[in-house]
């Protein structure tokens, strides 16, 4: 019993000491994370690397994450419940374009900055934005295809759900390179949800319906591209005969990329979600606030500049996964 | 056979009855075939027939338990959270390089979806609580489950011995169609040749007179919700096969398939009358439907109008088979 209490005692003056040791600051800060929805790979990643960020790991900021379930007015109402608790500062996932902007009016007028990461919201009342450009990622993986088959040839388009923003801007990146290949022709353009099972019940179809004519695969994301190899596969093509692209870097993707059987790009969850932490914080704190998520350095070389963190905008670069990369990135996950 | 329990007036019009509605599916399954063959040149060759069987097994299967349920007059909405739960823990004993071996994993996955179905049967059966509410809850409650289990991420890397079950061959048939097919067997002798196989039409048709009759009609409820328990999770370990992954969000809104291969297939909601055949026939007629759109390049958005027309189109021949009766 004596022990247990001495131990107690000690914990809680250990406790005490760190506290006024970070406390230099004088302040916790509380920040609500509102994002759409907590059920994807990414938005996991996503996440956890906000809980990994330093300042909430030592106590300095008190994080609170909102899980949108995929709901816009959950969303709108969770923002409400921020600003009733008179929150510090808020990052904004949204799940839709247009449904978040009023959300964030009222944040600015409650005089709450707030930071948006990952999809977009159409709101001039946003602080910043710290996210990767889908527009971008979509012209890679169209250009790696398109690259691989030759320059013409025909390819299958697997799309998101339809009037996401990712989908929108994704399928804006695969057209803006196919409008340059005259000789590529799209035979299918077709949504798949996000979903590996959709996905290869849709290219088994499409492999029966165009026998022995797709020559590439576009996947907007990388669980359909590998939805759409499994189905290759069960059809008794090699898949490294159909070159195939995905996005996202989700950790099986990163796996076939080992095994030759697809290309990606990683979309770096934990830069998004950090990176938005920091330039929340700056706003917060001031011209005194020095970034502490590593990113800034890891990125500084590939265009990704702080600056004084008061950016509108700062866009995460996309990392193409490599037989290089790859082992570190199946490595970092373990 | 069966319809001495059911609470039609006359038995043998409602076995005519019966037939015709069961051949009317089959006969509207072929001519939807016959259309699709001259739409599209593809349709009636024998790789796509195999596409087509393979996409069906899993929504066959959870409509095979489906049918058991709702003839008892009952409804199970969270088959396909018990799907994506069962295969989610059988996922994570053959991952990575201490892959355990599929006789262990597949048994646990299976009875982790027997054991959901258990509780759904045992609230419903004892406590006589509404099935669409038990199961609704039961929805939730396991997809909640599912996410617990891995912190939301899914199970990759599974073992090759275990994707066998959704990617093998066996002499030209893959082993999900297999399996439907011996599930099928089974479960159409179990219905239709067995003494409990009565008893679920006769809960069904009337449970009061099923009762008074000597029938346990509590237990015989109770068993359906696990055979469908079973056979959900059945389908989740093939899921999860096919796409090499268990992710924690599958099979959302995998119920609605099942119930509409059921209801096209004849059964009644009302419980008591309907047949395995019908159910299959109903759930390659969704198979087709969605394969054969696919090949005319037809907008998933319009598939799912098609699909939906189809489903009312069924319930109305159902009720006025009804009013005949």
């Amino acid at each position: 019993m004596r022990i247990i209490k001495l131990a107690a005692i000690s914990v809680a003056l250990s406790l005490i000491g760190s506290a006024s040791a970070i406390a230099q600051p004088k302040k916790t800060y509380n920040i609500g994370a509102a994002v759409y929805g907590l059920k994807g790979e990414f938005m996991q990643l996503w996440a956890n690397s906000l809980k990994e960020h330093p300042l909430v790991k030592d106590g300095t900021i008190k994080l609170t994450i909102l899980d949108g379930r995929y709901d816009a007015l959950t969303q709108n109402n969770q923002f409400d419940t921020m600003i009733t608790q008179k929150v510090d500062g808020i990052i904004f996932v949204p799940i839709d374009i247009q449904a978040g902007a009023e959300a964030v009016s009222k944040a600015a007028a409650a005089n709450i900055p707030v930071v948006g990461s990952n999809t977009r919201v159409n709101s001039d009342k946003l602080t910043s934005y710290v996210g990767s450009n889908d527009v971008i990622a979509g012209e890679m993986e169209a250009e790696s295809v398109i690259k691989a088959i030759g320059g013409k040839g025909n390819v299958v388009i697997l799309e998101g759900p339809i009037g996401q923003s990712a989908q929108i801007e994704r399928r804006k990146g695969n057209q803006n390179v196919l409008a340059r290949y005259k000789d590529v022709k799209v035979l299918e353009m077709k949504t798949a949800n996000w979903s590996r099972a959709e996905a290869l019940t849709l290219m088994e179809n499409w492999l029966t319906a165009h026998s022995g004519k797709i020559n590439g695969i576009i996947g907007q994301n990388d669980e359909m591209a590998l939805g759409a190899i499994e189905a290759v596969k069960a059809k008794g093509i090699d898949p490294k005969s159909i070159p195939t692209a995905g996005i996202d870097g989700v950790l099986d993707a990163v796996r076939a990329v080992k095994a030759g059987t697809m290309v990606s790009v990683l979309q770096d969850a934990s830069a998004q979600a950090q990176g938005s932490l920091d330039v929340l914080m700056r706003s917060i704190v001031g011209p005194t606030y020095k970034p502490q998520a590593k990113i800034w350095d890891h990125y500084k070389s590939v265009g990704l500049i702080w600056g004084d963190g008061t950016a509108k905008a700062y866009s995460i670069p996309w990392t193409p996964i490599t037989l290089k990369n790859a082992d570190e990135m199946l490595a970092g996950s373990k | 056979m069966k319809n001495e329990f059911t609470s039609q007036p006359s038995a043998s019009s409602s076995v005519f009855f019966d037939k015709l509605a069961e051949f009317g599916i089959v006969i509207a399954f072929i001519f939807l075939c016959i259309c699709l063959s001259f739409a599209n040149e593809n349709f009636m060759t024998w790789g796509n027939w195999v596409n087509v069987l393979r996409q069906t097994s899993i929504n066959g299967i959870l409509a095979i338990g489906m049918t058991y349920v709702i003839l008892t007059k009952g409804i199970d909405l969270s088959v396909g959270s018990l799907l994506s739960v069962s295969g989610i823990v059988a996922a994570s004993l053959v991952t990575g390089e201490a892959a355990g071996s599929v006789w262990i994993a597949i048994p646990v996955g299976l009875c982790v979806g027997m054991f959901l179905g258990a509780l759904n049967g045992l609230v419903v059966a004892r406590l006589s609580v509404a099935p669409f509410v038990v199961t609704l809850g039961m929805l939730s409650m396991a997809r909640g489950f599912t996410f617990i289990y891995n912190d939301g991420m899914p199970i990759a890397n599974l073992s090759p011995q275990f994707r066998y079950l959704g990617q093998g061959m066996v002499g030209g048939m893959p082993v999900p169609v297999i399996v439907l097919a011996l599930v099928f067997a089974i479960f159409w002798f179990i219905l239709n040749r067995t003494t409990f196989g009565r008893y679920v039409y006769a809960v069904g048709g009337n449970e009061k007179s099923a009762k008074t009759s000597g029938i346990r009609t509590r237990l015989v409820v109770f068993s359906v919700y696990v055979i469908s328990g079973l056979l959900s999770a059945l389908a989740g370990l093939i899921l999860a096969a096919r796409t090499t992954s268990a992710l924690p969000q599958a099979g959302v809104a995998y119920e609605l398939d099942a119930i509409a291969a059921v209801v096209i297939g004849g059964t009644s909601l009302n419980g008591g009358v309907g047949t395995l055949t019908g159910t299959l026939v109903g759930a390659l007629i969704i198979g087709v439907i969605n394969n054969g759109l696919d090949l005319l390049g037809v907008s998933s958005y319009y598939q799912q109008v098609i699909k939906g027309a189809i489903i009312v189109a069924a319930v109305l021949i159902d009720v006025s088979r009804k009013r005949k009766n």
